[in-house]
């Protein structure tokens, strides 16, 4: 008994490893699109080499302006291109390969491990997920396998890994929830906060894929897009978004 | 059946009037149908699904009090919580089971649940259990018949404990348990540790009594 080493002659070209949920093997047959840091280990073939290009100096400009099409993404994701096997991991988490066929499906961008070239990439209407056009294959991750749902369905933010076929969520407020904050004078909302009166409202045709919950407190995606959307707001805006990020300060210090 | 369990992290919950499910905040992972979600009255332990003001004193008291909401109405529910696993205990009114306010997940509403102060079982001996395993002073009682999903790092292991089978089991490592056990800390301090060569293992529960104790698979804590 004992783990066999991996022999590159006999790695899948496509698939997980071996008994192995939490990483995954792709032979590269053409430009790959990959997360920074859901790389762990590759095999070049025939003496040559796996290049991973930044994608603002990369040798395929022009292919990856027209499949990468998100700015704010853009210093998060490389290109693998060669010759040989990547294989790929992220946190521990199982990992799927995904087909479309001229479909769409969108996803978490913290779950998004990697793409190859014959999908296009977008930002979702909804932040911190990314939606993926055309056809050919990605890999997402998932806390635990992925469930999927059909809608109607109501779910929790943190325990969306994404969605294919149907229309965008809306968010749901629970409806005890927004009686209370209705009725509360000055917004005295201690006591009547469930943790879950805000959800995802998924209606329509479609598969919704559900995971066990995790907690994004530090998302830097988060920060750049509001460091974005700032500058679209007048001083006095400015003035009171301060007093409002002082007081989530001072409340997370006390809890 | 009041869960089914999805993957190893996730349950899924039939709610109906009647079959309503306590859970802790931030655990609802999806909804179908016309389900609502409100924060159990009085605070947790208090109101119609708790143990009464007594209860919610004692959880106050326990001072890392965890947050319980009712699911109420008529659709199924999936509860999972920060990607820990989840395991379904069945109760079938015979015998309680205790279990850490941390680590429960969700339980159908029908149970009554109460706070137990560890000083009655054993004196000091159980209120040193509570601060060795980290549980604080008191931990929670479900009886009743139905389910129980509780939370670990790893899935769980249940052992059987009988008259002559005493189980000794790692503080960290130990979830819940059902029936009337002692549970008891042990310290097999030697010399070693004293030089540094323990074995790690130096304080241990004592199990005994007639039930089942749950131990997870890891010493990590929640």
């Amino acid at each position: 008994m004992g783990v066999e080493p991996l022999d590159p002659a006999t790695l899948p070209e496509h698939d997980n490893l071996p008994g192995n949920a939490y990483a995954y093997c792709v032979r590269l047959t053409g430009p790959l699109f990959v997360q920074t840091g859901r790389m762990i280990a590759h095999y070049p073939a025939g003496g040559g080499a796996i290049r991973f290009e930044p994608l603002t100096a990369t040798s395929l400009g022009s292919m990856v302006a027209e499949r990468f099409s998100s700015p704010l993404y853009s210093r998060d994701w490389v290109v693998a291109n060669g010759q040989g096997h990547v294989i790929l991991g992220d946190r521990g988490y199982d990992i799927n390969s995904y087909d479309l066929d001229d479909g769409n499906l969108t996803v978490r961008a913290a779950n998004l491990l990697a793409f190859d070239a014959g999908l296009e990439l977008k930002e979702s209407i909804v932040p911190g997920f990314l939606t993926l056009l055309g056809t050919g294959k990605f890999l997402a991750s998932s806390s635990g396998p992925v469930i999927f749902v059909e809608p109607p369905v109501r779910v929790d933010p943190e325990a969306l890994v994404g969605w294919a076929d149907c229309p965008a969520p809306a968010q749901h407020f629970d409806a005890g929830w927004m009686g209370h904050f209705l009725g509360a004078a000055r917004g005295a909302l201690f006591g009547t906060r469930s943790g879950e009166e805000r959800q995802y409202d998924f209606t329509g045709a479609g598969t919704v894929l559900l995971q066990s919950s995790e907690r994004v407190l530090e998302d830097p995606h988060v920060l750049q897009r509001l460091e974005g959307e700032v500058r679209q707001l007048g001083t006095g805006q400015l003035q009171r978004l301060g007093s409002v990020v002082q007081q989530e300060i001072a409340q997370r210090q006390q809890g | 059946m009041t869960f089914t369990t999805v993957t190893s992290k996730v349950v899924l919950a039939q709610v109906a009037p009647g079959r309503e499910v306590l859970a802790r905040r931030g655990a609802m992972l999806a909804v179908t149908g016309r389900v609502t979600f409100s924060p159990v009255a009085g605070g947790p332990g208090g109101g119609a699904y708790g143990g009464g003001l007594a209860a919610s004193l004692a959880r106050g008291l326990q001072g890392e009090a965890v947050a319980l909401m009712v699911a109420e109405g008529t659709g199924t529910v999936h509860y999972g919580f920060r990607g820990h696993h989840v395991t379904v205990i069945e109760l079938d009114g015979s015998r309680p089971l205790s279990v850490e306010a941390d680590r429960l997940l969700a339980h159908d509403a029908s149970l009554s649940s109460s706070v137990v102060f560890l000083g009655q079982q054993g004196g000091l001996r159980g209120a040193v259990r509570g601060a060795v395993t980290g549980q604080g002073l008191f931990t929670t009682q479900l009886s009743g018949r139905g389910s129980v999903a509780v939370l670990s790092h790893g899935g769980t292991f249940a052992l059987p404990v009988g008259a002559g089978r005493q189980v000794v089991v790692d503080p960290q490592a130990y979830v819940a348990h059902e029936g009337d056990l002692r549970v008891e800390v042990t310290a097999a301090v030697s010399w070693r540790d004293a030089v540094g060569r323990g074995s790690g293992e130096a304080v241990q529960l004592r199990v005994s009594g007639e039930g089942t104790v749950h131990v997870q698979a890891s010493e990590e804590k929640l």
